[in-house]
This record gives C-alpha cells, structure tokens and sequence, in this order.
C-alpha cells in the first residue's frame, strides 16, 4: 500500500511540476513548494522498494515487436543514495535561494535542472538516461543564461561542450543497442564494447560531464558567473548525475578511468591553488574531488564503488556547503574575488564556522566526512597496488589544504574588508548549519553512511578510524599548511593562469569562422563559375556570328566598319544540296563499302 | 470495305478540281466546298480506321483490277490508319483557322486539298513507285503553298524547298530504281520477299536502303538535311506553316517507317553492318542539333521548325529501334507532334494577329495581354517538353522505354538530354509569357501619330494586300492590318491544346490496337 503510493508517479514529475508552477505563484508559496517537491524525494527514494517501476514501452505496444523497453522509476542502491542527497540538497538549494533573493523564474529554472537528473539518477535504462542527460544540459544552460551579463556567453560555451558530450553518450547508446537490443541496464553489464570505439565514446562523452582533464574548462568558466544560488545547485547535479553515469557504463571499472580521475585529483587541486576568484577556486575543486570518485568508480572494487559515491553524497554536503559561504560573502559584498574582502571571521562568525567545517570535509581531515570516503578510495588504490593513482590522490589531497587554507587565510583572517558586513541572514544559516552538522555528524558515525551505501552486505572490508588513516590524514592537513606557507608570497603575486580554454575557445572561433568562409568563398567561386559559364552559353547561342568570329580569329570588316565574315550561318539551295550528297555518299560507303 | 481506299485519295482530288473551277466564278464558294470536301475525307478516313481498328485485319485494294504485285495496290493496317485519320482531323482544323487567317483565293484551296490527296496517297500505297508519285505531288503542292506568301522571302523559301526537295525526291526515285532492278517488282510486300531472295549483301539492295533513306530523311527534314524546312515554314502564311509542319514532315517520316518496315524489313536492318546505324545516328545528330538550333532561335516560327527537325529525329530513331514500345512510341509522338506543332503554329499566327508579336523578344508579358492564346501556347509547350500526362510524354517514355529496352543507352540519353533542351528552348518562351512584364512601347503611339517612315511602310503593305485579294492573310505583310484573330480560329487552337493534353491518357487504349499490326511488322 505504502509502496503503491510511493511509486504512483516517477519522483522526477513532483519537482518538474513544482517547476513549472513556480512562475505564476507569489515567492513565498512557490519556494515553499519547490522545498517540499525536492524534500518529498528523500523519503520516495529512501522507502520505496527495489526494482523497475514505469516499465513501459515506447513507440509501440506490448504486443508489439516494434518499441523500445523503457523504465522511467527504476530504484536499486544506487540510485536511491543518489535520490537521498539529490532530493535533500534540491531542499536546501531552495532554501538558500529564496534567503538569496533568487527570482521566481531562476528558481524554476534550478528545479528543472533539479528535476531532469533526478529524472536521470532514476532511469532504469539508457534511453531514459541520455533523455534527461540532454534536458539537464538544456536546463542548467537556461539556468546559468537567467542571469544574463557575462554569463550568456560562458553559457553558450557551456551549452556547446555539453552538446558535443550529450552526442557522443547518444552515439555510444545507439551502438550498444545495436550490439545488445536492449537500452535496459538489465540487459547487460554496463556499456557493451563491441569494439574499444563504443567504450572510447561513453567514457569522453560523460567525461565531459564529469570534467575529465581537457573536457573540463566549462566548469570553472560557468559556475563562477550566475547567481550565488544558482552555483548551488550547478555544483551538484552534472558532474554527479555524470559519476552515477560512469558507473553504469562501467560497472566493473577500468583502468584509464582510474587514471584520468586521479589526474583529475591533482590536477583541479593545482589550478585551485592559483586562483583568486572564490567560485572559480571551488568550481577547480569540483574537478578534483570528482576525479577522487572517477578513481573510485575506474578502479571497480566492491569498496572503491562504494568509496566513490559515498563521496558523492559527502562532496554534494561540503562542496554545496562551501558554495554557500561564498555565496554569503559575495550576497553581503558583492566582491568576486579574494583580492578584495578579508578578515571577514569577526564580522560573519556563523559563516567562517560553516566554512571550516567544509574546508575540513573537503580536505578529509579525521572526524569530518570527507575522510571517510575519500579514505575508502585511497586504500582501496593502495590495495590494489595502483600505487601511482594513490600518490596522485594524496597529492591532490595536499593542494585541496593548501587551497583551502588560503581561501580561508584571504578571505576570512588576513586584511580586512571596508563597510559594514552582516553575517548570514537566518535562512541561510538554518542551510548552512544543517548541511555542517551533517558533515560533522557522517565523518564521526562512518556506519550511518555505510548504511546507504551501495554494496554493503553486512559491513564494508574497511575500517574508517585506525591510526594509519588518521595520520595518514593529519599529515596531509601538515603539508598543506607547510606548502602554504613556503608558497604564500608566490601565490600573492599570480596573476590570472590560463586554462586549456584559452587554447581552444579562439581555436574553435576563429577555425569555425575560417570554415563558415571557406564554405561561403568556395559556394560563391562555384556560383560564379555556373554563371559565368551559362552566360556564356547563352551568349553564344544569341550571337552565333560573333562567337564563330572571336573563335577563328577572322575579324574581316568594310569600309563602315561592319563585319564582312561570315556572311551567313544559313546553308544554301548549293550547300544544302552538297550536304545532301554528302549524307549520301557515306550511307552508301558505310553500307556497301564497309 | 476495301473499295472505299481509292475514295481516300479520289476525294480531295475531285474536290479541288471542283473547287477550283466554281471558285474562279464564285470565290466565295470555295471554303465551303473546301470543308464539304474535307469533311466527306474525314468521315471517310474515320470509318476506314474504324474498320481496320474493330476488325484487326488490314484492308487491302488493287487499283483498277490489276492485281498486285502487277497492279498498284492500296493497303490499311492499323499503322497508317492513323496516319490517315490524322491528315484528315488536321486538314479540316487548319482549314477552320483559314476561314478567317487566309490565304482567301480558290488557287489556295485547291493546292490545300492537292496536298491533302497527296498527303492520303502516301499514307495508303502499297507500292513504291507509287509512293514516289504521291510524294511528289505533295512536294509540289507544298512548294505551290509555301509560295503563296507572296513576298520575296516566301519566293527564296519555296524556290529553296523545291530544289532541295526535287533531289531528295530524286534520290528516292534512284534507291526505287535499284530496288526494282534488282528484283523486278515495286509492289511494297513484293519487294519485301524478293529482296530477301536477292540477299541483303547484295550491292543494289544496299545501295537501294541508303538512296531511299537519304532521299525521305530530307522530306523528314533530318539534320543536316533540313536546310529547306526553316526557311519554308517561317516565310509562309500561318496557315500553311501550320499544315505542312504538321503534315508533309510526318506523313514522309510515316513513309521512312513503313518503307523500313514493309519493305526492307527489320530482318534487313539487324542482318546489315551498319544499316540500323546510319540511320540511328542521322536521328540521334538531328535531335541534338535540331534542339540546339531552335534555342538558338529569336523568330518564333524559326524556333518552332527547327523544333520539328529535332522531334522527327526521335520519331525516326523510334522506327530504327524497331521494337514494341519505340515502335508504338514513334506512332504517338508521330500523331501526338502533329497536333501539337500544328496547334503550336496556328496560336503563334494568332498571338501575332493580337499583339504583334512573332519574336522572341516580344514575348514579355504576353499572358496580360493576350491570356487564353497564352495559356494555349503554354499548354502546348509543356505537352512538346513532355510534360506528363500530355501526348508528348507518352510518345517519348515509350521511346526512351524502347532504347532502354535495346539496351541502345547512347539514344536514352538523347533522348532525356533532347527533353532538356527542349525545355529549355519553350521555357524561355513561358517565362517570358508569365513571369516578365511586358516593357513599355513606343511603336503604337508612333504608328497613331503616324510619322513619315511609318506612314510609308504601312502604306506599302496595305497596298501590296489590296492588290492581291480583298482580305489580308495572316503571316502575309503586316500583323496590324490583319486585325484580331476570329473566335473560330482561338477555337482550333484551344481544340489543338485539349488534344495535346487528352491525346495522351488515351494511348492506353490505342496501345492493344496497334498490337497486330506491330505483330506483323515486327516479325523477324
């Protein structure tokens, strides 16, 4: 019965329904609607039982050979911890939007984008999933174009990069079901490789979602720019829908994936390092500690899988928690960047507590929660002997300290920030400090998370608190606070560092442009040449005599200056009859001669 | 039944001698005995063709007793009962739209109906020398009507048309001398036996296939032996333009078919290296070179002519095929191009009675000006271009359909690449019609105030017109002085147009009455 009423509808249409409602209601009762909409996930996704619901066929009946198997409300364990946190933290975006003055339409907007990944997270098959893959890249694009100024153009760029990737994930789909016949997960193992192409195309495709290393430019260039709470809820839903998306492609895991995430572990903790926009240094680090989860996901343990998305539910707590200190800083200052607030602990206590708790999370410091995912994935690195993956994580373990501490050291403890500055308004910080007492609460009892975790039967093969872990993270926290300050002076005095985009974006401009001219130039040459060529012709039909005259050279004229030659094209009585007997005289030859 | 034949020819005889001798008392009386005599020729050749079609035999008459292949001998199949039927049909329109267009005197009717009986002649021997006879009393009949346009172009063209076509004639006459030395009989069936007991590798009889296609291609007016054809159809009246372009060409391209058929036999053409060949090839040159001279063209009556000389290149190149479907293909677009460039004739004469314009150039916006004639012409055009369901169609998609079936691809790409250049050459004319406004002109207001040059010229031509009978002929000196063209005439063409169009849908049903006798023709 309870069941029944848990999947009467697929948990996607509640929050597309409050979406679309959202507009035409006063703020209040519309942001109200949207917290209860995403809230009411939390419990679907958390009771309702396992196993395909909505199986229904497309483009066809039952009876029918024609149609493809699809199922829109598909609940295992993954997609119910991925239903938990999406749910929960929509709630908590919610909130922090109408605290943040967000708009009834950008809100929408955010519930939509909200809404088509948990309408992918739940999607028991491939179709479905690229479905709301696509809508969500639609979405968030509207979401990050609502606010207009610079943002339209770095949304464009984004929508463009997530239409290449969107292709590429439908390119891989189309092939599998033409290996397998089915677009259910049921039907096979993760993506079907027939050949290395369909694997080398799902892996890039999502990879731009999850921002493999070279994909990933549009992350730091879009999620600085829109709204304070429209970050909140970008930072969430792509890069994570795209891990539970790696997963399903390869279940089992892979190599080079488990490569690619640990580069992408250093490699957005590098980049963090140096910047000076606060949302740009965080976006970096939704990079990083997405590539702890590809890790997680590449290296395919029963423990790594289960390390990876438990990171995804800790990082979607911290990391959504931290764009809400930002956040804060920015709404009460409206500065972007750390070179122009400071000191700012006294003035906003609540929020530089938040932010501790977070910065800690993040970095995986014992008794906060991020310690005890990203734990999980590094020793499950080190037991597999993936030794290089595991220097590589611990190595962008040390960068995210270090870039926290200086987002801390900047923007709360040294210089200080002129005017006055309020802390968070109430609202806010009812978000903010329940997402910090989560953090706080899943890094002390590990087991409440292991509950919810995929592939616990009876307890994971890894215990969170021993002492190798625990130094293992204290001297972490150690060398970012070394590495900060042997690097403190140098990093005052960087400028903006370029990124591949810088490479690429005039790349992409100024090749699409000299095609679009090649294209035009070659049209036009092509164009001229026909024209000219029947003008030609037509030319010559119409003047027969001046043609046959410019042809042989002959410009024989009299005294009036009028042409004397050729007299007439027209044949004779005396030519005629000579054609005659021409015509003749070669019937005969070819019939008696020959 | 077969005692009405001779009556086919014997009518429009004594209908001319008839004509002539009442209408030099009474002038007034010779259309009418005209179409009396054209009317009785018609329902004569309809119910000849009825019998043949109904009964599926062919009817078959000795003149005068004497038995073939002594005597001469009249034959009907379902071949030439077509033929017959369509130079009646068309000599009783034509002389509809000469009611009023001209040329009025007694001499013409009875050169009209001469060349009719000639015309039927042709149609119905079964013997070749026979033929020869009929042939040139068509040619003379024709040089006589041609030059009856009464100005010194008209005179070159006649004069050109009879020299060209006394020795294509002669020609003819040279291959029938051949053929009977070789085997001492002329009777057409005849021929067909004994020149198969000589042997096609005998010398005569091949030089004999060459003198007598030679000589009938230039009454075809195939390239390049058409030179007389442009020339002789733009310097005549409408009328007569628009009767021998339908007929003389057709009925001596009809002549050719029967003569490779019923005489020569398509055993003859598959035996002899190069005897389907040459004659493939003279069709083939024609219709290219026919289609580009008529783009080439600015006089509207020049165009359609040279028109002429490519569409009877497919009709020959039908025959040379020589199989069911171009052979049938070849009898349509025979029949079909008939109606139409006679229909196509009679409306340019008309359009130019209305506005003036006989040029190209003259052409723009002539819809506004003159829209029923225009949508004739138009209607025509598209039919000639082979538009489908028009007759022009038809008669092509069979012929391509034959080609493709002799797997002759050289002659289906002719083909398709004729029907783009004819459209090319009529598109231009509907363009002009339709899609172009008309520029404005002076020449009226110049001719009203009358300026010294222009009182002259007209003058002139008004007075050449008087002398020579009361009423102006169409095509003869000047459009102006002709005035508005008659309802009748606006109707013949407006019949010309729905048979264009109509003719075509109805070759299914003509299709299995034509099969006996291809049957029979075909037979190797």
């Amino acid at each position: 019965m309870v069941a029944e009423a848990l999947t009467i509808v697929p948990p996607f249409v509640y929050v597309l329904v409050a979406a679309l409602l959202l507009p035409f209601v006063p703020r209040r009762v519309g942001h109200a609607l949207g917290f209860v909409a995403t809230a009411v996930v939390v419990p679907i996704a958390f009771l309702a039982p396992e196993g395909a619901h909505w199986a229904v066929k497309l483009f066809g009946s039952e009876a029918q050979q024609f149609g493809f198997e699809v199922v829109l409300f598909n609940v295992d364990e993954f997609s119910r911890l991925m239903g938990i946190i999406f749910g929960f933290i929509g709630a908590i975006a919610v909130l922090y939007s109408y605290a943040s003055d967000a708009s009834n339409k950008q809100t929408a907007y955010a519930l939509s984008y909200a809404g088509t990944s948990i309408g992918a997270v739940f999607a028991g098959d491939w179709l479905t999933l690229v479905f709301f893959w696509e809508l969500m890249a639609v979405t968030s694009t509207l979401l990050v174009w609502d606010y207009g100024g610079k943002a339209v153009r770095a949304g464009f760029r984004y929508a463009v990069l997530h239409g290449i990737g969107g292709s590429l994930v439908l390119a891989a789909i189309v092939w599998h079901y033409a290996e397998v016949g089915s677009f259910l997960f049921s039907a096979s193992t993760g993506i079907v490789g027939g050949t290395p192409a369909i694997l080398a195309l799902a892996a890039i495709g999502i990879g731009v979602n999850v921002g493999f290393v070279g994909l990933h430019a549009w992350l730091p260039d879009t999620y600085p720019r829109p709204h304070v709470a429209a970050s909140v809820f970008l930072c969430v839903y792509t890069t994570k829908t795209g891990v539970y998306a790696m997963y399903r492609a390869f279940p089992e895991g892979h190599l080079w994936i488990a490569y690619m995430g640990a580069a992408m572990a250093v490699f957005g903790a590098t980049m963090a390092v140096l910047q000076k926009d606060m949302r740009r240094l965080l976006s970096y680090h939704i990079q990083s500690q997405v590539g702890y989860m590809i890790a997680g996901v590449g290296i395919g343990t029963t423990v790594a899988t289960a390390g990876a998305f438990g990171h995804v539910f800790n990082h979607i707590l911290y990391k959504s928690l931290l764009f809400m200190t930002v956040g804060v800083i920015i709404y009460r200052t409206g500065e972007e960047s750390l070179k122009y607030v400071g000191g700012l602990w006294r003035k906003m206590p609540v929020t530089f507590v938040a932010f501790v708790v977070a910065a800690l999370s993040i970095g995986g410091f014992p008794g906060f929660n991020g310690f005890v995912s990203k734990g999980m994935v590094l020793a499950e690195a080190h037991y597999e002997h993936l030794y290089v993956i595991w220097y590589l994580l611990l190595a962008g373990g040390v960068g995210t300290f270090l870039s926290f501490i200086k987002l801390g050291w900047y923007a709360f403890y040294e210089g200080s920030y002129d005017g006055p500055v309020r802390d968070a308004n109430r609202l806010q910080m009812v978000g903010m400090v329940t997402v910090a007492i989560l953090c706080v609460f899943y890094g002390l009892v590990p087991n409440a998370l292991f509950a919810i975790l995929p592939g616990n039967e009876g307890g994971f093969d890894y215990t969170t608190y021993t002492w190798g872990h625990i130094q293992e993270g204290v001297i972490l926290f150690i060398l970012g606070v070394v590495a900060f300050v042997v690097l403190k002076r140098l990093l005052d005095r960087l400028g903006r560092v370029p990124d591949i985009d810088a490479l690429y974006n005039p790349l992409a401009f100024y090749g699409t442009r000299g095609l679009v001219r090649g294209v035009t130039e070659t049209y036009a040459a092509v164009d001229r040449a026909a024209v000219a060529t029947a003008s030609g012709v037509t030319w010559t039909v119409g003047n027969p005599d001046e043609a046959l005259r410019r042809a042989t050279g002959r410009t024989d004229t009299d005294e009036e200056g009028e042409p004397t030659w050729p007299v007439s094209l027209r044949a004779g009585i005396g030519t005629s009859v000579l054609l005659l007997t021409a015509v003749v005289t070669v019937g005969i030859a070819l019939l008696i001669v020959v | 039944m077969s005692e009405l034949l001779p009556l086919l020819v014997a009518v429009p005889i004594v209908g001319a001698l008839v004509g002539l001798v009442v209408g030099y008392k009474f002038e007034r009386l010779a259309w009418p005995l005209a179409v009396v005599t054209s009317l009785a020729h018609t329902a004569l050749a309809a119910f000849v063709a009825f019998e043949v079609y109904a009964g599926g035999e062919p009817l078959s008459y000795a003149v005068g007793g004497f038995q073939p292949p002594f005597g001469i001998e009249l034959v009907v199949d379902g071949l030439n009962a077509a033929v017959v039927v369509l130079v009646a049909a068309v000599a009783l329109g034509i002389l509809a739209y000469a009611r009023r267009a001209g040329p009025h005197s007694a001499a013409f009717y009875t050169g009209y109906l001469l060349l009719v009986a000639g015309l039927s002649g042709m149609s119905v021997t079964g013997d070749m020398f026979n033929l020869y006879v009929f042939l040139e009393i068509t040619g003379l009949a024709a040089y006589a009507l041609v030059a009856t346009g009464d100005d010194g172009r008209s005179a070159v063209g006649a004069l050109k048309y009879l020299l060209v076509g006394t020795v294509g004639a002669s020609l003819f006459l040279v291959g029938i001398g051949y053929a009977f030395v070789a085997t001492g009989t002329l009777n057409m069936a005849d021929l067909a036996e004994k020149l198969a007991g000589v042997g096609y590798g005998s010398t005569l009889v091949r030089a004999s296939f060459a003198f007598v296609v030679t000589g009938l291609a230039v009454k075809t007016a195939l390239y390049p032996l058409h030179t007389w054809q442009p020339e002789a159809y733009a310097s005549a009246p409408d009328s007569v333009s628009a009767l021998i372009s339908a007929l003389v060409s057709t009925v001596s391209a009809y002549a050719l078919g029967r003569v490779i058929f019923s005489v020569y036999t398509v055993d003859f053409l598959s035996s002899v290296a190069f005897a389907r060949e040459f004659v493939l090839v003279l069709a083939g040159i024609s219709i290219i070179a026919g289609s580009v001279l008529a783009v080439m063209q600015t006089e509207l009556k020049r165009m359609l002519a040279y028109s002429s000389v490519s569409q009877f290149g497919l009709v020959v190149a039908a025959f040379a095929i020589a199989n069911d479907a171009a052979v049938t293909g070849g009898v349509v677009h025979l029949v079909g191009h008939a109606v139409m460039k006679g229909g196509l004739f009679l409306a340019v004469g008309a359009i130019a009675a209305r506005t003036g314009a006989r040029y190209v150039g003259e052409f723009d916006g002539l819809a506004a000006r003159a829209p029923l004639l225009s949508a004739a012409l138009a209607t025509l055009s598209l039919s000639m271009v082979g538009v489908p369901p028009a007759v022009g169609f038809v008669g092509k998609w069979y012929i391509a359909l034959g080609a493709i079936q002799s797997q002759l691809w050289p002659i289906a790409v002719v083909i398709l690449l004729s029907t783009l250049l004819t459209l090319a050459y009529f598109l231009r004319i509907v363009e002009r019609m339709y899609f172009r406004s008309a520029a404005p002109r002076e020449a009226p207001a110049e001719r009203s105030t009358g300026t010294g040059a222009a009182a002259v010229a007209d003058g002139g031509a008004n007075d050449d017109s008087d002398t020579d009978d009361e009423r102006p002929t169409l095509g003869r000196g000047s459009d102006v002085d002709f005035g508005s063209p008659s309802a009748g005439m606006v109707a013949v063409i407006l019949v010309a147009a729905l048979l264009a169009v109509a003719l075509g849908p109805l070759v299914s049903t003509f299709e299995p009455l034509l099969e006996p006798t291809l049957d029979l023709l075909l037979q190797p």
